[in-house]
């Protein structure tokens, strides 16, 4: 079968430095993969060249085996790619409903756009902060709404760049329900670097070191992974120890 | 917005549009008539300006140089004719052509907003030395000639459609600004109400956002940057038919002035522009009559007054005092 998303022999480089080598990855329909590591990893490169912010010095990304490399961030996003970046990526002067509509704008009726809209708040359980400007909205709230506008044109794939940074331990968790629940109809890439949240939600792990992929399997055996232990903390820490 | 607040808006203008024309040509002189025209012609192009800038988000210090290729084209076309009925869509599309080619290299050149005026700017005052330095009968296209620095003051005012023997008189040239100018706003609103021009607010909002979304903020950009040069250019075609045209329209003091009769009149609103075109231009008027003082200095006073004590401007800060907490459009 044909991965929905993957690349290969993906490298990036900046002058000297080599922030993403030789990664090859693939993400099937309705996954949910998680993609980790410490910083300076490449994660944020990565996804960077995934949604076609900057392009790679060699290698290819594909979709639905599709050659896709180095297409636009715009065109990315019409193949059904839902992006949501670390930094609430928001219409600041707008209300949240008219940035949900916006979202749906491109291939919803104006009719249906709103009531789309309105189901999108429902189902991130928001629906109350419909007529508020996005820019009076808390941080944890912004990254529901930023959440909303990628869910609501129902793309095949999501890709979420540390979805949980700056929020709350109550947050981070309620952070991890939708997600897990946004996988029942989306396949889902999240960037992170937070192993407590990663434990909640992933499956199968990729965790990329000095821009290579060190491991990738299933997340228990990922947490278990002596190397992984080394290269997060220098040293083995007890709260990552699994025990079966 | 409403439908509701958009049928109140354009009512509210029709009648303001319908009160002058009706009022103004039986009151004033006819050199404050054709004043009031003159500053009309300058409500559409700030106008423009407040569509390109305060909703697109482009910060376009070369308004001027549309404003002028409007003018010239007119005057050019209609010397060449002999008529001026295919002159006024000239002068419309000409700078809407300059403006698509100009944005075309900006936008999709990915180039940042503060090159984006650079460029601008640069384009108006290349225009400006290049027409100040075309006198000479060499310079001349068609029965045209273009005058260098003393323009050309043959500019013909508008005939009646078809009927170059019978030219308008000022009256007349009055009422068609006044309309011209209605028409933009609706058009402006109209515009704004459209998927086009929601995508476009949304590109001032966050770019980077609204291409995540899978819109492609270039042509948009490109599509708001090319309706404010063809807007820009009726305002020059109008201003030509007041008095004539002349380098001074691509000149950096009209530049500047676009900008801020757009911020004291109130960036993000379109009737703000408007009425801070003609309160400024009232007050620059004004100004000149007085003895030793500037109306240069006065201008930068106000506008500094304007960013201090109202920096959402006149029009905005209007409605807050009444009321309206949203603001106009």
């Amino acid at each position: 079968m044909t991965a929905l998303l993957a690349t290969e022999h993906l490298t990036i480089r900046f002058g000297g430095v080599v922030a993403v080598d030789d990664v090859t990855f693939s993400v099937a329909t309705g996954e949910l993969r998680c993609l980790i590591g410490p910083n300076g990893a490449g994660k944020s490169t990565l996804f960077k060249c995934l949604t076609g912010q900057i392009k790679p010095s060699v290698g290819r990304v594909l979709w639905r085996g599709r050659d896709i490399t180095g297409l636009d961030s715009f065109k990315i996003a019409r193949l059904g790619i839902g992006i949501k970046t670390q930094v609430p990526s928001l219409f600041d002067g707008l209300t949240v409903l008219e940035s949900v509509r916006l979202a749906l704008r491109r291939q919803a009726r104006e009719r249906d756009a709103r009531a789309q809209a309105m189901a999108t708040l429902e189902r991130l359980g928001i629906v109350e902060l419909a007529p508020r400007i996005v820019a009076l909205l808390a941080h944890g709230q912004r990254q529901l709404v930023e959440l909303a506008m990628v869910v609501a044109p129902e793309p095949e794939l999501i890709i979420l760049d540390e979805p949980t940074a700056g929020m709350s331990a109550e947050e981070t968790s309620r952070a991890a329900r939708v997600i897990r629940s946004l996988n029942d109809k989306h396949a889902i890439i999240v960037v992170e670097h937070d192993m407590q949240f990663i434990r909640a939600i992933a499956k199968t792990v990729t965790v990329l070191h000095q821009g290579r992929v060190l491991v990738e399997d299933d997340v228990m055996r990922v947490l278990a992974d002596r190397r992984v232990q080394d290269v997060y903390l220098g040293k083995v820490d007890a709260s990552l120890q699994v025990t079966t | 917005m409403s439908g509701m607040k958009l049928s109140t808006d354009i009512a509210a203008a029709s009648i303001v549009t319908i009160a002058a024309i009706l009022a103004l040509p039986n009151f004033l002189e006819l050199f404050a008539l054709i004043n009031a025209t003159v500053y009309v012609s300058m409500s559409v192009l700030a106008l423009s300006l407040a569509l390109v800038w305060g909703f697109g988000g482009i910060l376009c210090f070369g308004q001027a140089a549309f404003f002028g290729l409007g003018g010239y084209s007119y005057a050019v076309a209609a010397l060449n004719f002999g008529d001026t009925t295919y002159a006024v869509p000239v002068a419309i599309v000409v700078p809407a052509l300059v403006a698509a080619a100009l944005g075309y290299v900006m936008f999709y050149g990915r180039i940042s907003d503060v090159y984006m005026g650079a460029i601008t700017l640069t384009l108006t005052l290349i225009l400006f030395n290049f027409v100040n330095s075309t006198a000479g009968d060499q310079w001349r296209i068609g029965a045209a000639p273009l005058g260098g620095f003393n323009g050309i003051p043959s500019t013909p005012p508008l005939n009646l459609p078809g009927d170059p023997g019978n030219p308008l008189p000022p009256q007349s040239i009055f009422t068609i600004s006044v309309v011209s100018l209605l028409l933009c706003y609706i058009i402006a609103k109209l515009i704004l109400r459209t998927r086009f021009g929601r995508v476009i607010v949304a590109i001032r909002e966050n770019e980077h956002r609204a291409e995540l979304l899978g819109y492609d903020a270039r042509a948009y950009k490109l599509g708001i940057f090319v309706i404010g040069g063809a807007m820009a250019g009726l305002s020059g075609m109008l201003f030509a038919n007041c008095v004539f045209v002349s380098p001074t329209m691509f000149s950096l003091f009209y530049s500047g002035q676009i900008i801020i009769w757009v911020m004291v009149g109130g960036l993000g609103t379109l009737a703000g522009p408007v009425v801070g075109a003609i309160l400024l231009n009232l007050l620059t008027t004004w100004a000149g009559t007085l003895p030793d003082i500037s109306p240069s200095l006065i201008l930068g006073v106000i506008l500094l007054l304007a960013v201090l004590i109202l920096p959402r401007g006149v029009l905005p800060s209007l409605a807050v005092l009444f009321g309206h907490e949203r603001g106009v459009t």
